[in-house]
């Protein structure tokens, strides 16, 4: 009966990793939750529920500034996901491929916006921008976007290309393929899913920016979260629950297109090779 | 100028030409160096692969080998000296344009695509046209019995599958030479030998020349028509099989394939064709090697376990050679063989193989008089 810990003891003991895992999942979801329920509440306080409602999905639809903002912003995101995926491609496979002097500077420098304060880098850019003349605006934000982005995108794709087994390329060599078809018909297709993860991750963080898109945007470039952060400061309203329900929506619904891609990828992974035997 | 006269034209540069192949060595290495750093992988090497042959680069890891089969195929550029390939000088070519094809030990099949987009890829990097394309495909996949799992990713395959499609892969092209890294080191032993014979008969009928490496000596012994033994980046010997393991021309060649004894002798006399070295307080007159100093010399004579005589007949010994006698301390039974350890006068030990004849099975401790014929002893100098 004695001598052991008590039951009550074991129970917290063993299930305190299980408590500490619910109380996180809590505090990260309960805030999403509360704001998608009361996107469809009646009221316009956003303190009491009062009934259900879908006029406030109807106004977002009907803000013509809301309209503007996600257009501004989706095409600023496709524009640095894209130009950042490409750099951070290119750049990644000649980090991990070629030796060529700068090659370490070159790995650091496109990392370093991930360490640097996004405020400093912000208002530098602006500095840079008025100083050289250059009118804020699509041209400003989107160089913006892709500073801030590229550190993630190049990671991705580093760290795939970093796993190619190198050999795989010398066999396309080996097969007649130049440099040119081996890096299309070979590197490119293996690289693929991290590269599209790449796009994707890009694309969400330049949707989500708001530090940089403040220094940055110019007069009618104003993007959604720009667009959100201007309309709480005449209070909350349910309109801005609707609005970030739907950004919730969106962005889980990439989340599981990265899944769907990623996930049978993953599943079906090659054996890995022998360890090589090199002479 | 006659009709005649343009024939002859047209057919002229080709007769010459292929009287000539037969004497250009498929491979040619020419004091081919390849430094690494400080480090020299391989070192001024001299090599001529025969077309047609099976031809095995032998030797512990280390010794260099990979590294150049690797310069015969372009990942590497040679720091010295040249590579030439049925006569063209390839020495600065990349990969991509020298008539070879590699198999490689861990396989390199392309994990993107299936197995036919696999054998095909060489194919399509020539534009072959889809109808020859899927012909030849079908045709290589058949040769290495792997047609019906056309579809398959490499994923989906056994290791011994994979290394089909490899070889598949490599041959769809009908490439000149072949290379092969060691490409059954990955495999369990019975179907190594299997793939053995296999590959054997491929390159026979195939008529390709292969360059083929190994570490395993049996695996070397086995298939090839001359084997070239390397360490620590030179060529120790190139030989035929029975070559390299009855006439080693060193210690190391001696030593590194089968099992040998090698003696610590003397040179202790001799004249321009013979020499007589001393063993034990025995003597021994030798046909002269190369490099042997008249007198005095610390010389390795080297017999195989296999040809020592036991209790030799009078004729035996009479034949020539050197006797002693010798006590057994271990007997090993290694299956078809028994393996005889034998302690010699000054506490040397011979090493002696018999085949097992259930009937009669040393005991320790048997005293036996061992022959050293002659003709097996070889004199080593180095």
């Amino acid at each position: 009966m004695s001598g052991r810990p008590g039951w009550v003891t074991r129970r917290l003991v063993y299930g305190l990793p299980g408590w500490m895992t619910a109380m996180a999942y809590l505090f990260l979801l309960a805030p999403i939750v509360i704001l998608v329920a009361f996107s469809f509440n009646e009221a316009r306080s956003t303190v009491v529920f009062t009934g259900f409602t879908l006029d406030w999905y109807r106004e977002v639809f009907a803000d013509r500034n809301i309209a503007r903002a996600l257009r501004v912003s989706l095409i600023v995101a496709a524009a640095s996901a894209g130009l950042a995926t490409l750099i951070g491609a290119l750049a990644a496979v000649a980090i991990t491929r070629r030796r060529f002097p700068g090659r370490t500077l070159l790995a650091t420098g496109l990392a370093a916006p991930l360490v640097l304060p996004e405020i400093v880098l912000g208002v530098g850019l602006l500095v840079f921008m008025s100083f050289s003349g250059i009118r804020l605006g699509y041209g400003s934000m989107i160089v913006g976007h892709v500073l801030v982005t590229i550190p993630f995108a190049t990671l991705i794709i580093r760290a795939a290309a970093a796993s190619l087994d190198p050999r795989i390329e010398d066999a396309a060599a080996d097969l007649g393929a130049d440099e040119w078809q081996t890096f299309t018909r070979v590197t490119l297709p293996q690289l693929a899913p991290a590269i599209f993860a790449a796009f994707l991750l890009s694309a969400t963080l330049s949707f989500d920016n708001l530090v940089m898109s403040t220094f940055t945007s110019g007069v009618g470039t104003t993007t959604l979260p720009l667009r959100i952060y201007s309309m709480l400061k005449l209070g909350i309203t349910p309109e801005i629950n609707a609005l970030g329900a739907l950004m919730v929506v969106a962005n889980i619904g990439i989340v599981l297109i990265v899944m769907g891609r990623y996930l049978p990828l993953m599943l079906n992974k090659p054996r890995p090779v022998e360890p090589e035997r090199k002479n | 100028m006659t009709v005649e006269g343009l024939g002859a034209q047209h057919c002229a540069p080709m007769a010459p030409k292929s009287g000539a192949a037969a004497a250009t060595p498929a491979v040619e290495l020419l004091a081919v160096t390849k430094r690494f750093g400080n480090m020299v992988a391989v070192d001024g090497i001299d090599l001529a692969v025969r077309e047609g042959e099976f031809f095995t680069l032998l030797g512990a890891s280390g010794c260099g080998k990979t590294t150049t089969l690797r310069l015969i195929a372009g990942f590497e550029l040679p720091t010295g000296g040249h590579i030439r390939i049925g006569g063209q000088d390839v020495s600065e070519e990349p990969a991509y344009r020298r008539p070879v094809h590699t198999v490689f030990q861990s396989y390199a099949l392309f994990p993107h695509l299936t197995v036919s987009e696999n054998v095909a890829f060489p194919l399509r990097i020539r534009r072959l046209a889809a109808e020859e394309r899927r012909r030849r495909v079908l045709a290589a996949l058949d040769l290495v019995q792997m047609s019906g799992l056309q579809d398959r990713r490499p994923a989906q395959l056994s290791g011994g599958q994979q290394q089909r499609v490899a070889l598949a892969r490599a041959l769809v092209n009908e490439p000149k030479v072949l290379l092969l890294d060691e490409p059954l080191g990955a495999l369990d032993l019975k179907l190594r030998k299997e793939m053995q014979t296999e590959l054997k008969h491929m390159q026979k009928r195939l008529g390709i020349t292969f360059v083929f490496v190994t570490h395993d000596q049996e695996e070397a012994l086995a298939m090839s028509d001359r084997i070239a033994l390397m360490h620590e980046g030179r060529i120790v010997q190139v030989d035929d099989p029975t070559g390299l393991y009855n006439a080693p021309v060193n210690r190391y060649a001696a030593a590194f394939i089968g099992e040998t004894n090698l003696l610590s002798a003397t040179i202790d006399g001799g004249d321009d064709a013979t020499l007589r070295v001393r063993w034990l307080g025995h003597h021994v007159v030798l046909n002269r090697p190369a490099g042997a100093a008249p007198s005095g010399q610390a010389v390795t004579l080297a017999i195989r376990p296999e040809q020592i005589v036991r209790a030799p007949s009078p004729e035996e010994e009479r034949a020539g050679g050197l006797a002693v006698d010798g006590v057994l301390t271990e007997s090993v039974f290694i299956g078809t063989d028994l393996r005889l350890i034998y302690r010699v006068e000054t506490g040397e030990t011979l090493i002696c193989r018999v085949q097992n004849r259930a009937a009669a099975t040393p005991e320790p401790g048997e005293r036996a008089r061992l022959l050293l014929p002659r003709g097996a002893l070889r004199c080593l100098t180095s």
